[in-house]
């Protein structure tokens, strides 16, 4: 019984851990922390406006893609 | 005077009754006025409450056609294809000031049809665009950056920049495993030792051991990766190295603690196996964070050169690409830009500067029938000649490739951690084995000679070996930057130390480099305000050294206003004829002159009457004589190299006093001249500044380059001196050969800590808690004894 409270005790805490882990990962990746400066001023500055404008630039990217035909 | 007020797009200052009025708004220009509206329209307005009060520079007008961003050739040469068939394309921005400069950079250009991405980088104005090419052409894409009041340029990003920034990106990613892994390693290890002590069943330390071993499996296979690499490469050249010392002492252990656990008895070492690949990963990640790549040098001098020239076809001028100019074609350098070919002057005449071939600011007055040599430019006039070379042969492309291949072939003196942790893994890998091989014939169960075995590679701790040197540079790197020095790569402070010979360029190292008032005579009529407008627009550089030497004047704003190639200005000022320029213009119009200098004369002369004369010179800088005696004391010889006459070079030589110095230099043989040193088994640094400096630089162990100098001179240096002085110079040798001591005595206090601690493993004496710690302190004694510098610096 004690055991198996210690066991699920790591795992789960180590579980929580790695979930962080891997969306720090995910931002490195994606490149939200190349430039320092950007990434601050993001905080400082980003609004509904901006929000929108990057959603929107996603639907733009996708509605491209789907008639996109590279010769 | 007026009051001053800002411009509503720029916020440039300006008299008021000077600007553009419009009800409450006030421009400098057309072009401020026309990105205002533009973008007041497309909504975009509140780039100015981002924006605050940062000065913008008022947009550029007259760019070139934008067309050429669609020539089939340009496409070849920066645009690729991402993986979904969209074009992609790396551009510099220019005229980015502030954030939000980068926000209404894309926001215009992500309200384009057609463009799928634009990222603009802050730090250092690179974008990235991603764009359907069948939608939107690039030139339109040029033009709205345009239209909004900056400018962009392509270049190409494929090469060493992006390979860089990968390397560093796979770092970080494999450090924040590591990290996170051993972090949590650490407080189950707290656990573990506890238990160790207080008493702990075997149920419990089975289950802390399977948590170690699940976090420490990333840390060995994901994070450790690269040892394991450097290992193979290693041994397939046949070099025992660090990184095989590392990656067989953390597999072994983690092979082992996973036998311990599966056996459920003992003491399994996962946190030793994190901690090691931890602790020399992050130090493997000093070194390259500060390693520069020479692939980037050369994307620099790529971007210097144009792909297109003028040239002249039936009284026509047309673009026409490098490759496709022939021997004899009539080329058009206009004012300001840059002859790319050699050739012979056959209409015009004006005034060129040769500062990338000499070094000397002064320009050359050239006229029909002269010979112009690329990479020279044109300063102030429009000049036809004839080629007498296609690119491939010119004097520019010659020294592209010669500087190529000096970058490619450049030594590297072997660094001494690096040869003495050959020998050291070496040692340790035999020493464990034969620990292993006599408890093993000794009689003793395999485990037991096991253990005790892979125990010599764990306590051998390559953490204090591998942190040495890169702490202790890091250390000295963090120094130099305070002092205005900038190391560009931490090997370099170890070479640095070993110099003995230092080879300095005259003109703007030792000496100013451009000419200062040394001497005025100012006669009855002195107007310092006219004389300030004069000059003010005129680029000669002694025009420029007049108007430095007069500051705080108001601009008056003549009537007339002309520049004669060679000779001066002329301009009109209430009715008044106002001349400014050397001997020639002033005898020209009949004005006597009386005084006679070796230094070089403007005139200043109101309606025939000279009213001023300055002396301009170029002098030494203040603290070039202490240099050379102080590098002399301590043993390295200073030469002077000069493209300038030998006159002045004996003067400088003598004034500052080096006996070796060789004048009349071209860049080819400043190179030259270096390898002949080389060639005595010299240790050079070479201090220069500009263009003609650099294949010299190049081939030299160590160059250092002033700040202040030419872009490519600065990209091929070792260290650039952010402040231009000497003293400057005199600690980047003195931090160099603090940072060398420092690195000898951490590799001493490592290789100290091993002779004690291995042979008590190899008799087996190493229980995991002496392990545990031992690893720590040993770290910590080199990383102390780094931050020592500071110390050690105050006292030198």
């Amino acid at each position: 019984m004690d055991d198996w409270v210690i066991a699920m005790m790591l795992g789960a805490s180590i579980f929580l851990g790695a979930v962080a882990l891997f969306a720090f990962l995910w931002a490195i990746k994606n490149g939200q922390f190349d430039d320092q400066e950007k990434f601050l001023n993001g905080a400082k500055f980003d609004n509904e406006d901006d929000l929108n404008d990057a959603i929107n630039l996603e639907r733009k990217k996708e509605e491209l893609k789907k008639n996109y035909r590279p010769e | 005077m007026s009051t001053k007020i800002a411009c509503n797009h720029c916020h440039l200052e300006f008299d008021n009754d000077m600007m553009i009025k419009e009800d409450n708004l006030r421009f400098c220009c057309n072009g401020c006025q026309g990105v205002y509206h533009l973008l007041n329209n497309e909504g975009l307005d509140s780039f100015y409450e981002k924006a605050g009060s940062t000065k913008l520079a008022p947009p550029m007008v007259n760019l070139d056609n934008s067309s050429s961003f669609d020539a089939p050739s340009f496409y070849e040469q920066y645009v690729t294809k991402d993986k979904d068939g969209f074009s992609k394309v790396s551009l510099v921005i220019e005229g980015i000031h502030c954030s939000a400069c980068v926000w209404l950079n894309e926001k215009a250009l992500h309200k384009m049809e057609g463009v799928i991405e634009a990222d603009i980088n802050f730090t250092n104005n690179k974008a990235t665009i991603v764009w359907a090419d069948d939608i939107v052409k690039l030139s339109n894409i040029i033009e709205m950056i345009r239209s909004i009041g900056y400018n962009a340029f392509a270049y190409d990003s494929a090469t060493g920049e992006s390979h860089a920034n990968k390397e560093r990106k796979s770092y970080y990613l494999k450090m924040a495993v590591a990290i996170f892994a051993s972090m949590n390693i650490m407080w189950i290890a707290v656990a573990q030792y506890a238990g160790y002590f207080t008493g702990i069943t075997q149920n419990v330390k089975t289950i802390l051991n399977i948590a170690e071993w699940v976090l420490s499996t990333p840390v060995l296979f994901y994070s450790g990766w690269v040892f394991f690499r450097g290992a193979y490469f290693g041994l397939k050249t046949k070099v025992v190295n660090m990184d095989l010392l590392v990656a067989t002492g953390a597999l072994l252990t983690y092979i082992y603690s996973i036998y311990i656990t599966l056996m459920q008895d003992g003491e399994a070492y996962f946190d030793s196996v994190s901690m090691i690949i931890t602790f020399v990963l992050i130090g493997k990640f000093l070194e390259v964070l500060s390693k520069k790549n020479a692939a980037d040098t050369l994307d620099i001098i790529g971007k210097d050169i144009p792909n297109e020239v003028k040239v002249l076809t039936d009284n026509s001028i047309v673009l026409c690409k490098l490759d496709d100019v022939n021997i004899g074609d009539t080329i058009v350098v206009g004012s300001g830009e840059r002859v790319l070919f050699d050739g012979e002057i056959i209409k015009g005449s004006g005034n060129f500067d040769e500062s990338s071939l000499t070094g000397e600011s002064k320009p050359v007055y050239k006229i029909v029938g002269d010979p112009v040599v690329s990479g020279t430019s044109s300063l102030d006039a429009d000049i036809y000649f004839k080629s007498t070379k296609d690119f491939q042969h010119s004097t520019l492309s010659n020294l592209v490739t010669l500087l190529e291949s000096a970058i490619n072939k450049k030594p590297r003196i072997q660094q001494i951690a690096n040869k003495l942790s050959e020998y050291f893994s070496s040692i340790i890998l035999a020493l464990s084995f034969i620990t292993f091989l006599v408890w093993w014939i000794w009689p003793h169960s395999f485990e037991i000679s096991f253990m005790v075995g892979i125990s010599v590679i764990v306590i051998a701790c390559p953490c204090a070996l591998a942190l040495a040197t890169p702490v202790a540079t890091l250390v000295g790197l963090s120094l130099g930057v305070k002092k205005g020095i900038l190391f560009k790569e931490a090997a370099q402070l170890e070479t640095m130390a070993k110099v003995d010979t230092i080879v300095l360029d005259k003109t703007g190292t030792l000496t100013i480099g451009k000419p200062e008032v040394v001497k005025e005579h100012l006669y009855e009529g002195y107007d310092k305000d006219i004389l300030y407008s004069l000059v003010k627009n005129s680029n000669h550089p002694i025009a420029k050294g007049v108007r430095d030497h007069l500051n705080g004047c108001s601009e008056m704003i003549f009537d007339e206003f002309t520049q004669l190639p060679a000779l001066g200005i002329v301009a009109k000022f209430e009715d008044k004829i106002i001349l400014g320029g050397n001997a020639q213009l002033i005898s020209e119009n009949n004005i006597d002159i009386e005084i006679t200098s070796e230094n070089s004369l403007f005139y200043f002369a109101i309606d025939s009457v000279i009213v001023a004369v300055y002396e301009l010179n170029d002098i030494i800088k203040e603290d070039a004589k202490k240099l050379v005696t102080t590098l002399e004391q301590q043993g390295i010889k200073s030469i002077m190299l000069t493209g300038d006459n030998g006159k002045v070079a004996k003067r400088v030589a003598q004034e500052i006093g080096i006996d070796r110095y060789y004048y009349s230099q071209t860049p080819q043989s400043k190179a030259d001249m270096i390898d002949t040193l080389k060639a005595e088994n010299k240790t050079i640094v070479m201090v220069g500044d500009g263009v003609n400096d650099v294949l010299a630089l190049a081939h030299a162990d160590i160059s250092i380059v002033m700040g202040s100098g030419s872009d490519i001179a600065v990209d091929v240096s070792d260290v650039v001196l952010l402040n231009d002085s000497l003293k400057s110079l005199m600690d980047a040798f003195k931090i160099s050969r603090t940072t060398f001591g420092l690195i000898k005595q951490n590799l001493g206090i490592s290789l100290l800590y091993n002779t004690i601690t291995i042979p008590l493993a190899m008799a087996g004496y190493v229980i995991p808690l002496v392990a545990a710690i031992s690893m720590s302190v040993s770290s910590l004694l080199v990383v102390g004894n780094s931050m020592r510098i500071r110390y050690k610096w105050n006292k030198n």
